[in-house]
């Protein structure tokens, strides 16, 4: 059994409700002295923070919201002056500004021992080679990832937007015996694999780190098959704070969350009520000793199941089961979450004006997922040369990859030709 | 081995503590920082049984300290050495010492008491040369030697400290710093409470941050010391603005 750190992933589990109530309260000071955000949201809901006795009492604090990180654009939730933050860190918000997080150099710290956790609950040491592909819109978590290997010694090759191909020969001759990936590149590697007639005992491969996105058992016992290797599913948030937060360990029954660092309730998504454990619902995440960027009661979206009992392999940190739907309207393409607001708001500023009807698929093409948009003609989309149509199009395309991380379609269908009814993207099985 | 929930302390209508939440891992040594008035001393106070009215909880190892009185704590295993070191002036250094094992007289402990008294004087040659002069006309350090060697004298578990450094010259701050340094490597479980926040988290294990009766910060010392809200308020740096440097 693998551990990073026995004395905090075993702790006692009275020693666990204590630590984690001593930093719930003081998060919950340094939120209501130095973010007006949350002071705000304190008064508003009248929360006396010292009434927060019982890790139970964090139920009467008011949630935070993808939505809050764009009101607060860009630095209206650091907890720290600015000149002490060392790393900022973008990701697409919901709406056009981006989500903003900072760091401290202590913050980075604990996100570099979180991930070096992860990676040595999969087995992960100073002998492995650990090769980091995924797409532009997790580039935060390639340079997380890249720090946590370091710090246990393994030799890595950080995150490089390469062609799948070049992907694979790297992977092959740098003799990598650790990926990390989503569950869809993985298996848009395993195609390439077969286009090139690459034998999996060609490589060194061993583990592979699935990330992004809750992959299916079936998927993953393929891709266990046909890579001939392990897999471990680390659970993290793209859009703040970080990778790796939730992990895997032998037993394969779940995921633990690093308590120590956060605190985990499950919520119906619909009345906000904590649902009792074992049931499913929203996972509601508090940040316990991030100073730059606290997060009180963020609603994630995800949905999990807390599984109760203690885990077969030591670790007194809770499991929870990832789930694959989501309780909001994100989209998860490749692990990167894109929200059709987003989405809506950039049409806009390409074409002056929001369209009427569109439709949002998420595509497989091979082994690829991308996104595609069904936009309804309308009058002023309308050209009489299609060129013109594809030209736009195409802009359209592109301004929208850019801003979401994905790879985009655009698709102009004629009224009519296509019931634009469904709020929910269509997903292709 | 001592443990606090949501501790609130009462002076009359004013509220000291604000719901402290804290604990002492037994061999650890931890230390509280933070402005004068932010409630260190009424906290270590208040697990000794000195302060009439709190709320919440204090558990040393396990047992609730609720309704019992200051003697009964000391029988338990807590010591404190308090502000100013309060020590009795025209006793002797030794009957001062010996005053320390009070309680420990009626159960007959007379041997094991000679036994620390020998290890204070070894602890602290000094006490050893001085052992019959009055406390009152030894020096400021001599005094918190003196004042650490009566609370050792109860045979503590935990020891708790309150500002060991004040009105101290730089060395003799150093030499008790050391001392509190040598306690713990035999496994004394210590609360220190200190203004001088860097002298205090260069030695101790963890530490917490009060500011208005409330934690505000915790986590390792070594983490604490680098914190830069910590520096600037604590350790002698300036407060600056916002974003000052950046634009």
């Amino acid at each position: 059994m693998a551990l990073r750190d026995p004395r905090e992933e075993c702790l006692d589990l009275e020693e666990r409700g204590q630590q984690q109530l001593e930093r719930l309260q003081s998060v919950l000071n340094r939120a209501f002295k130095n973010v007006p955000f949350y002071r705000n949201r304190f008064q508003e809901f009248s929360v006396d923070q010292s009434r927060i006795e019982r890790l139970e009492d964090l139920a009467t604090v008011p949630f935070t919201e993808r939505v809050h990180f764009s009101e607060n654009y860009p630095y209206g939730l650091f907890a720290v002056p600015l000149r002490d933050v060392v790393r900022i860190h973008t990701a697409p918000g919901i709406y056009l500004q981006p989500t903003v997080s900072g760091y401290t150099k202590h913050d980075l710290v604990v996100w570099r021992e979180l991930v070096a956790r992860s990676l040595v609950a999969a087995g992960l040491s100073s002998v492995d080679i650990l090769q980091i592909d995924l797409d532009a819109g997790l580039a935060n978590w390639g340079r997380e990832y890249k720090d946590g290997a370091e710090l246990i010694e393994a030799s890595v090759i950080p995150l490089t937007l390469l062609h799948p191909e070049k992907q694979l020969m790297i992977l092959r001759d740098y003799r990598t015996s650790t990926l990390v990936t989503t569950a869809s590149a993985a298996r848009q590697l395993v195609q390439g694999m077969y286009r090139s007639s690459l034998n999996p005992n060609a490589l060194a491969l061993k583990t592979l780190i699935l990330v992004g996105e809750p992959p299916d058992d079936s998927v993953r016992a393929q891709l266990e098959e046909q890579l001939h290797v392990k897999t471990w599913v680390h659970y993290g948030l793209s859009d703040v704070p970080g990778p790796a937060l939730a992990f895997e360990c032998e037993v394969r029954n779940g995921l633990h969350v690093s308590e120590d660092h956060f605190f985990a309730e499950v919520i119906d998504s619909t009345s906000g009520v904590p649902v009792p454990e074992g049931e499913e619902g929203e996972l509601v995440l508090t940040t316990l000793t991030t100073r730059a960027f606290p997060l009180i009661r963020f609603r994630t979206g995800d949905r999990v199941r807390l599984i109760p009992g203690s885990c077969p392999c030591g670790r007194t940190l809770r499991r929870i089961h990832w789930l694959h739907q989501r309780t909001d309207e994100l989209m998860v393409i490749r692990g990167v979450k894109v929200h059709q607001r987003h989405a809506l708001m950039v049409m806009e500023r390409v074409l002056g004006f929001v369209p009427e009807r569109q439709q949002f698929f998420i595509r497989r093409s091979g082994m690829r997922d991308y996104l595609e948009i069904w936009l309804q003609v309308e009058e002023r989309l309308f050209s009489d040369e299609i060129k013109q149509m594809e030209k736009v199009a195409q802009r359209l395309g592109m301004e929208l990859e850019q801003e979401l991380g994905v790879t985009v379609r655009m698709r102009f269908k004629e009224a009519g030709s296509f019931e634009f009814s469904r709020l929910e993207p269509i997903r292709d099985e | 081995m001592l443990r606090l929930r949501n501790l609130k302390c009462y002076y009359g209508r004013i509220r000291a503590i604000n719901g402290v939440t804290l604990s002492v891992r037994p061999g650890e040594m931890v230390a509280l920082i933070g402005a004068n008035g932010a409630g260190k001393s009424t906290l270590l106070q208040a697990v000794c049984g000195l302060v009439p009215h709190w709320d919440g909880e204090i558990r040393f190892e396990k047992q609730s300290l609720k309704h019992f009185k200051p003697q009964n704590i000391v029988q338990k295993g807590v010591s404190l050495v308090p502000e100013g070191r309060l020590l009795f002036p025209p006793m002797s250094v030794l009957e001062n010492l010996k005053l320390g094992a009070y309680l420990r007289y009626r159960r007959r402990e007379h041997a094991a008491i000679a036994e620390d008294l020998e290890s204070v004087l070894t602890l602290f040659p000094v006490l050893r040369e001085r052992v019959k002069q009055a406390a009152g006309t030894l020096s400021g350090g001599e005094q918190q030697m003196l004042a650490i060697g009566r609370a050792l004298m109860a045979r503590p578990r935990l020891l708790l400290l309150d500002e060991p450094s004040m009105g101290l010259a730089p060395f003799l701050v150093q030499l008790i710093l050391d001392v509190l340094v040598q306690l713990r490597t035999r496994g004394m479980t210590i609360l220190l409470v200190e203004q001088n926040a860097r002298a205090a988290l260069q030695i101790a294990d963890r530490g917490y941050v009060l500011e208005n009766g409330s934690v505000v910060l915790e986590g390792a010392a070594g983490d604490l010391l680098a914190d830069q809200d910590v520096k600037r308020a604590y350790l002698g740096k300036d407060y600056r603005e916002f974003d000052e440097g950046r634009g």
